[in-house]
């Protein structure tokens, strides 16, 4: 496995094997934080398409601060926010879990996947569009608050009371679940 | 463990199990090779580009360019050289004249050091009466 810095440095100087690399890396993860975001495959798939594109246009000039994941994942919020925004309001709903693939061979397993998936996105799409974006930044991107208050803009309190009030969301709905 | 704790211990565990479908994978592959050549191509460096690159090409690049206008402005203005002064010893006229002092003066400056201090010496003497006493030729001859 390649360092993901010398991916990046090789990516800087024109490599497109470097971007591959790259893009095999991320692209599900990504695609999974963006469907999460908007409920919609589709949108989810044109907000990972023009991050890469976006990205892919730095060459020769991209820096690194942080970890590629963390820079990726921002700019996915981000257009995730914007489309969010510009989109209609529709309620999704259960639609989106139609719209995953699991990697698995194993039949009983994928099942077994794609029924977690799709749990897990009938919670979180209970969630305000805020508190779904920092808990799944946080929780799946890995990254620290400080980091998603850098990225999005806003100071570290907001972060830390939406993601806390994301959680107690989440509890609830699943206390009200199980006594059900 | 805390309530709080199990729901992130649950979202955490629970990432969602998604890939990327063909048809996306090779529309996103196409639009970044073509945004990264885009990217390039407008990037191209020009030769100034690739030497300011560099650092130490950097350097060597300010120090000809100053070396040239030095040169240049040498060149365009050249220094004045002030000519040799001739360095007058002799106090009088009548010493300034005396055959050593312009042979002096003749190492220093040539003929035309000479001249000057003749020239420097009739200054210094003055208009002189057409008329000149005994007295006072003796008295010039003799230093006096």
């Amino acid at each position: 496995m390649i360092d993901e810095k010398i991916l990046v440095r090789r990516f800087n100087r024109g490599s497109k094997d470097a971007f591959r690399m790259l893009y095999e890396k991320y692209k599900d993860d990504l695609l999974g934080l963006a469907i999460t975001l908007l409920r919609d495959r589709s949108l989810a798939e044109d907000v990972v398409h023009d991050v890469f594109v976006s990205f892919a246009g730095t060459t020769g000039s991209f820096h690194l601060s942080g970890t590629l994941k963390g820079y990726l994942s921002t700019c996915v919020a981000n257009a995730a926010r914007d489309r969010n925004r510009s989109r209609s309001r529709r309620d999704v709903g259960l639609d989106a879990a139609e719209g995953m693939h699991c990697d698995s061979d194993d039949p009983i397993e994928h099942a077994i996947d794609s029924e977690k998936s799709g749990r897990l996105m009938q919670l979180l799409g209970h969630l305000p569009y805020e508190q779904r974006e920092v808990v799944m930044l946080h929780l799946h991107q890995e990254m620290r608050f400080k980091e998603i208050a850098e990225a999005l803009d806003i100071s570290i309190n907001t972060v830390q009371s939406r993601y806390r009030y994301g959680l107690e969301k989440l509890r609830s709905i699943m206390n009200s679940m199980v006594t059900k | 463990m805390k309530p709080t704790e199990n729901i992130e211990e649950f979202v955490r565990l629970e990432k969602p199990c998604v890939t990327t479908g063909g048809e996306m994978d090779r529309r996103t592959i196409d639009d970044s090779f073509a945004a990264m050549d885009e990217t390039i191509r407008a990037k191209k460096p020009s030769a100034a580009g690739v030497i300011l690159r560099s650092r130490v090409a950097r350097l060597a690049a300010a120090a000809v360019i100053i070396v040239a206008v030095g040169l240049l402005m040498v060149y365009r203005n050249p220094p004045v050289q002030p000519p040799p002064r001739t360095v007058g010893t002799a106090k009088s006229p009548a010493e300034m004249l005396t055959m050593i002092s312009l042979n002096i003066a003749y190492r220093r400056g040539g003929i035309e050091a000479v001249d000057e201090q003749t020239s420097k010496a009739f200054e210094m003497l003055g208009s002189q009466s057409a008329t000149v006493s005994i007295h006072e030729l003796l008295a010039e001859s003799n230093g006096v």
